[in-house]
C-alpha cells in the first residue's frame, strides 16, 4: 500500500511538471488555499472542543466550590461570634481534600475566589484572602509568575494582586520595566497596590516608558488605592532620565498640590524639550507657584507658542495681580488668536477689582474681534 | 417569615447574599436578569428587593421605577447593590424610590443592618397609616 502510495505521488509530480506553467500556479494556490482552510477549521473546532471541555468541568466542580466556600467564608460561625479574621481556623478537612491537589481545580477555585472578592470587603473579604493563603492558591500564581509565556505572567500577577498577596521585590521589579508593555503595565499596577512604603521604587529603575493610556490607569490606580505613601514626586523630576516619568510625576504633582517640588519643577524651565517646559509651565500654575511668574514673563518671547500658552494659562490660575498689564500687552498685540483668547481668559480670571477695570477699559475701546473674545472668556457657561 | 427578591447576574454574588439572607432567616427569591424580576415581583408579595443595576434585559432603575409607579406594590423597600460609584446614577436611583445603596464591595454585616433596619421603618409607616 505504502508503494502504491508512492506511485501515485510521483506520477502526480510527473504529470505536474508537463502541465502549463500558469496551470502549476493555480495548482498551487489551490493546495495551499485547501490546506490553510483545513488548519483554520482544526484550530477553532480543536478550540471550541477545549471551550466546551473547560465549561463542562467547572459547571461539574462550581457548585462543590461554591458549598466550600459558604460554608467556609459566609456561614463562618467564628466570624459571627466576631473572632478576628487572622484567628479563625478553616476546617482542616474541608480545605485539604484531594480534588483540591488537581491543577485545574484550583485554578477554578482562584478565580471564583477573586470573584468574591470583587464583592464583598470587610471581614468576609478577608476571610477569602485568609483561604486563598491557607489552601496554598497562592503558590499557583507564583508559578504562572516563572512561565515563559507573558500572558500567564499577567494572570498571577493579576490574581496575587487582587488577593491582595506581598510578592518579593526580586520577583516583581525586573517585571516593571519588562519589555512587553503588557506585562510591563500590570506589574507596575500591582507593585503599587501591593507595596505599601514604596509603591514607586520601581520609578528609580525604569528605562521603559509609560504611555499616555497607562499614564490614565495608574493615576485611578494610585489614587483610589488606600492607605498608598505619598512620596515627594520632586525626586524623579530632578533625576530621572525617564521622560514620560518625569511627564507623570509633573502631573501628579499638580494633582497632590506637592509646593515643596516647585523649586524642582522651576528648573525644568531651562530643560532644552519643548514639551518638557510647557508641562512644567503648567505643573507651576496649578500649583500656583507665585515665584515663578517673573520667570514666566522673562522667558515668554524665546518660547515657542505650545509654552507660551501654557504660561498664559499659568498666569491667570496663579493670579497674583503683579502682571496684569503683561497679559493686557499680549491681548492687545499679538497676532496669535488662540494668545489673546487665552490672555483674555487669564485677565478675567483674576476676578479683582483692578481685574474688572481693566475689562471694563479694554471692552470700550478694542477691536470687535477683541470684544467678542472677552465676551466669550466672560461667559461662565462657555468652559474652553 | 419576611420574603426578599433578589435580582443580580453574577450567579456568585447571587448565591453568595441568598445564602447570607437565609441564614438570617429570609425567605429568599432569586432572579437571574431584569426580566426575570418583573414576573417574580408580580406573582408574589415581597418586603423587600435588592437588585443589582447594569443587568441583561431591563437595568435596576427601570426595575426601581416599575415598582415604584405600581400602587400595588410601592411599598416594597428597595436597595440597590451596584459598582457603578458615579454621583448621577446614585442620584437618579434614589429620585426615583431606591430606599438605600451600597457599592460594591459590599460588607455583608452592614447589608445584614441596612435590611433589618429598612425592614423595621417599613412595618413601622405601615403601622401608623393602618
Amino acid at each position: 500500500m505504502w508503494k502504491d502510495l508512492q506511485d501515485l505521488i510521483y506520477h502526480a509530480y510527473i504529470e505536474f511538471r508537463y502541465l502549463p506553467l500558469f496551470i502549476e500556479i493555480a495548482l498551487v494556490f489551490i493546495v495551499i488555499a485547501i490546506l490553510a482552510t483545513i488548519s483554520a477549521y482544526c484550530i477553532i473546532l480543536t478550540k471550541r472542543w477545549r471551550g466546551y471541555i473547560k465549561e463542562k468541568r467547572i459547571n461539574f466542580i462550581s457548585p462543590t466550590l461554591e458549598d466550600m466556600i459558604t460554608e467556609q467564608v459566609l456561614l463562618n460561625e467564628e466570624l459571627e461570634r466576631k473572632v478576628p479574621v487572622d484567628n479563625i481556623e478553616f476546617n482542616r478537612e474541608a480545605i485539604t481534600k484531594d480534588i483540591y491537589k488537581k491543577k485545574w481545580i484550583r485554578q477554578v477555585l482562584i478565580d471564583m475566589l477573586i470573584q468574591y472578592r470583587k464583592n464583598f470587603s470587610g471581614d468576609v473579604g478577608d476571610l477569602i484572602r485568609k483561604l486563598f493563603i491557607d489552601m496554598n492558591l497562592q503558590k499557583d500564581s507564583f508559578a504562572k509568575m516563572k512561565s515563559m509565556k507573558w500572558e500567564r505572567k499577567i494572570k498571577g500577577v493579576t490574581e496575587l494582586t487582587q488577593m491582595d498577596t506581598q510578592i518579593s521585590d526580586v520577583t516583581i521589579l525586573p517585571l516593571t520595566n519588562s519589555k512587553n508593555p503588557s506585562l510591563r503595565v500590570a506589574a507596575r499596577n500591582a507593585y503599587i497596590q501591593l507595596s505599601k512604603n514604596e509603591p514607586f521604587k520601581f520609578f528609580d529603575i525604569a528605562t521603559e516608558p509609560i504611555l499616555p493610556w497607562d499614564q490614565l490607569d495608574m493615576f485611578k490606580i494610585i489614587t483610589t488605592t488606600k492607605d498608598i505613601a505619598i512620596p515627594n514626586f520632586s525626586r524623579w523630576v530632578s533625576y530621572s532620565t525617564n521622560k514620560s516619568i518625569v511627564s507623570f510625576c509633573l502631573k501628579l504633582i499638580a494633582h497632590y498640590g506637592q509646593q515643596a517640588a516647585i523649586p524642582a519643577v522651576m528648573d525644568l524651565l531651562s530643560n532644552r524639550d519643548h514639551y518638557f517646559r510647557a508641562n512644567a509651565i503648567n505643573c507651576l500654575g496649578k500649583l500656583s507657584a507665585e515665584p515663578a511668574e517673573e520667570r514666566f514673563v522673562k522667558i515668554y518671547n524665546n518660547q515657542p507658542l505650545i509654552c507660551q500658552m501654557e504660561i498664559l494659562k499659568a498666569m491667570g490660575r496663579i493670579a497674583s495681580g503683579k502682571y496684569l498689564d503683561f497679559l493686557k500687552h499680549e491681548f492687545l498685540y499679538s497676532t496669535n488668536f488662540d494668545v489673546r483668547m487665552n490672555a483674555a481668559r487669564s485677565i478675567i480670571k483674576h476676578n479683582t477689582n483692578e481685574s474688572r477695570v481693566m475689562v471694563n477699559e479694554l471692552m470700550a475701546t478694542v477691536t470687535n474681534e477683541n470684544q467678542l473674545i472677552l465676551k466669550h472668556c466672560n461667559n461662565p457657561l462657555i468652559k474652553y | 417569615m419576611r420574603n426578599i427578591l433578589v435580582v443580580e447576574d453574577d450567579e456568585i454574588m447571587l448565591k453568595a447574599i441568598r445564602n447570607i439572607l437565609n441564614k438570617d432567616g429570609f425567605n429568599v427569591v432569586i432572579a437571574k436578569d431584569g426580566k426575570e424580576a418583573f414576573e417574580k415581583v408580580q406573582a408574589m408579595d415581597y418586603d423587600l428587593v435588592i437588585t443589582d443595576l447594569m443587568m441583561p434585559y431591563a437595568n435596576g432603575l427601570e426595575i426601581v421605577s416599575r415598582i415604584r409607579n405600581d400602587e400595588s406594590k410601592n411599598n416594597i423597600g428597595i436597595i440597590i447593590i451596584s459598582s457603578v460609584g458615579n454621583e448621577d446614577t446614585i442620584t437618579e436611583a434614589f429620585r426615583l424610590g431606591a430606599d438605600d445603596y451600597l457599592k460594591k464591595p459590599i460588607m455583608a454585616g452592614e447589608l445584614l443592618i441596612r435590611i433589618r433596619r429598612l425592614l423595621d421603618e417599613k412595618s413601622r409607616s405601615s403601622r401608623k397609616t393602618v
